[in-house]
């Protein structure tokens, strides 16, 4: 009898081990990624590009599937380039036009609008979220009730980060295509402690920005990301930028990947960015062109005015410094470092299988930008440290 | 180059996991032997259980969705020599599992477990038992997607031969033994399995915690 019975057991394992098949990767044709070139584009020009390129394929050399990266200087104008694959499976090379993930840059493109808000007399810097948004998510939020906008756009509110809830991080990898609302992900911060009474430090939370982004709502009574359209994309003709709550995974989107396992092993990740297609902490598409027309834009006075710039580059310290990071403040959805080579302004983002970062110098208005489809494990250090951030200062500074 | 230097200290992360699990099979093998040649003169029991797989932080989560299916079978040996002799004077005992099981979760991984338990027993006269046990094993995940290795600079679809994790487990169930009077009574079962695996992502997320629900059923065979 015994012996019947595992005659049953194992084979039933054997079944679930053999037929639980893998995920298999899409299969896309080259006319998939067809992308429009950039226009004016006289990148081969450049006196540096044979250096550029020979940067980039290095970096994919040591492991970034693919990089774009474009960068302005004022004596040799825009150049864009790119290198390695948009989407390794189906072997296709990326183009400087190829849209991609740039998560957490979009707080810059939401502090902006924020601003036009201001300058347009429908909102003040130091009004109080509260007097914006709904009685039920603020009670819920320690310190939401005394913050300002303001507060909100420096990461001085105090206000617990989401995402840092164990909770949260455990509950996204359960469901790991599972696309999240915004009062899902402030459910994992209600309740939460804050880091500090408001306006006593800074620490960033993109719980701020999820309450930012429900603010633009409330005030223009339709969706914060159609205001950006209106008031950013479309103005500065932003022809490879969009946000994903549109369409999260368009036609030609760059596929991400990442090492869960540290070990240079990627999977990929294209459809796991769901918890932030729908807030304004991230979710944004775009490339590293359309960032550096956007970041120009910005510091040129195109889409605010003089005031609000100086309002947005006004920088808070932390109390404390992180040893293993340039020196950093920070602004109204910016950051001011000193780096190596001089004082710089940025904003950087992650998604899961994408890192973006654009990197502005105001001593001589060069502004760097890049964007790859990997991150996590042991990709991490070619892209977002401190070193390799210096790498790409080097290169261009 | 840095990459090769990594590559390098995980294929010896790898021989070592490999080392291990080949010690650790030895020693189940050796546990399971000893389980039924100690249950020579008894009935040998059998657990079966089918549960739902989570990354959740233990104790904080009890059942989730989407539901991740596994599968466990195991077996067990008693510390107590007088538990069945003793029956139903003896109404605890301490005991030894011997278990496999697997799991699969269609976004990251599925998993081969192999772990021993050591457990502790209550049983009550009307048929309700509890059950707290402590564990440890070895898992091995595959992916569950295509991957892509990095070989000399370029990233080629590889053979997946998985990775190697501890597997430390801690346990607490409640059954019903469905003929409450008879020592070697059938049970059905709840079980609450909380697990780590460990490494997870070396840099990134180092350990990664998950719960297991069972729903399962307790059997004695005949040897």
């Amino acid at each position: 009898m015994f012996n019947q019975k595992i005659n049953l057991v194992f084979p039933l394992l054997f079944f679930i081990v053999i037929f639980s098949s893998c995920k298999k990767s899409e299969e896309l044709s080259e006319n998939f990624y067809t992308c429009s070139p950039i226009s004016n584009d006289s990148s081969q020009q450049n006196q540096n590009h044979q250096k550029y390129e020979e940067f980039m394929q290095q970096l994919v050399s040591k492991g970034i599937p693919s990089v774009s990266m474009t960068i302005y200087k004022e004596t040799d104008g825009l150049w864009s380039g790119a290198n390695g694959k948009a989407d390794i499976f189906n072997d296709i090379n990326l183009q400087s036009c190829h849209q991609t993930r740039v998560g957490s840059t979009v707080k810059m493109f939401t502090a902006v609008t924020v601003l036009k808000l201001v300058e347009e007399g429908k909102l003040n810097l130091d009004d109080k979220i509260a007097d914006y948004v709904s009685e039920s998510v603020i009670s819920k939020l320690e310190n939401a009730d005394k913050a300002t906008i303001r507060q909100l756009r420096n990461h001085s509110s105090g206000i617990y980060n989401y995402i840092q809830s164990l909770k949260f991080q455990t509950a996204s990898l359960n469901d790991f295509e599972k696309t999240w609302q915004p009062e899902e992900l402030l459910d994992y911060a209600y309740g939460q402690s804050a880091y500090f009474e408001v306006g006593e430090d800074v620490y960033y939370s993109n719980t701020n920005y999820i309450l930012l982004g429900m603010l633009i709502t409330e005030i223009e009574n339709k969706p914060f990301y159609e205001v950006f359209e209106e008031k950013i994309f479309i103005p500065l003709n932003l022809k490879y930028t969009a946000f994903a709550a549109k369409n999260p995974v368009p036609k030609g989107l760059v596929r991400g990947y990442i090492d869960m396992y540290s070990n240079f092993n990627l999977t990929e990740s294209t459809y796991k960015s769901g918890w932030d297609y729908f807030t304004a902490d991230g979710g944004l598409l775009s490339n590293s062109h359309d960032l550096v027309i956007f970041f120009k834009a910005l510091m040129n006075e195109e889409i605010i005015n003089q005031n609000s710039l100086a309002e947005m580059l006004t920088v808070f310290e932390p109390k404390e410094r992180d040893e293993n990071f340039f020196p950093i403040s920070y602004g109204l959805g910016i950051f001011k470092v000193e780096t190596h080579k001089g004082t710089a302004y940025l904003h950087s983002g992650d998604a899961v299988g994408y890192y973006a970062n654009m990197i502005y110098f105001p001593k001589d208005k060069t502004i760097i930008s890049y964007a790859v489809n990997g991150n996590y494990g042991s990709l991490d250090q070619y892209i977002s440290t401190k070193e390799a951030m210096t790498t790409f200062i080097d290169l261009v500074k | 180059m840095k990459a090769n230097k990594f590559q390098s200290i995980f294929s010896k992360q790898n021989r070592i996991f490999q080392f291990l699990t080949f010690q650790f099979l030895i020693l189940l093998s050796c546990l399971f032997y000893f389980s039924l040649s100690s249950a020579n003169a008894q009935k040998i029991p059998v657990q079966i259980s089918i549960f739902n797989q989570s990354t959740a932080i233990p104790f904080t989560r009890f059942f989730t969705t989407p539901v991740h299916l596994g599968l466990q079978v195991g077996t067990e040996f008693n510390y107590s020599k007088e538990y069945y002799s003793n029956f139903p004077q003896k109404s605890h005992h301490w005991f030894q599992t011997v278990n496999a099981s697997y799991f699969y979760h269609k976004d990251l991984a599925q998993g081969i477990a192999v772990f021993s338990e050591l457990g502790y027993e209550k049983r009550f006269k009307f048929g309700l038992a509890l059950q707290a046990l402590l564990g440890v094993g070895y898992l091995h995940t595959f992916s569950t997607q295509d991957e892509f290795a990095l070989v000399d600079g370029v990233y080629k679809k590889k053979k997946d031969r998985g990775n190697g994790r501890l597997y430390p487990t801690f346990s607490l169930g409640a059954g019903y033994y469905l003929k409450p009077s008879e020592k070697y009574s059938t049970k059905l079962f709840v079980r609450y399995q909380s697990w780590a695996e460990y490494p997870y992502s070396p840099g990134f997320i180092p350990i990664m915690t998950h719960i297991n629900f069972h729903v399962g059923y307790k059997f004695f065979v005949s040897k």
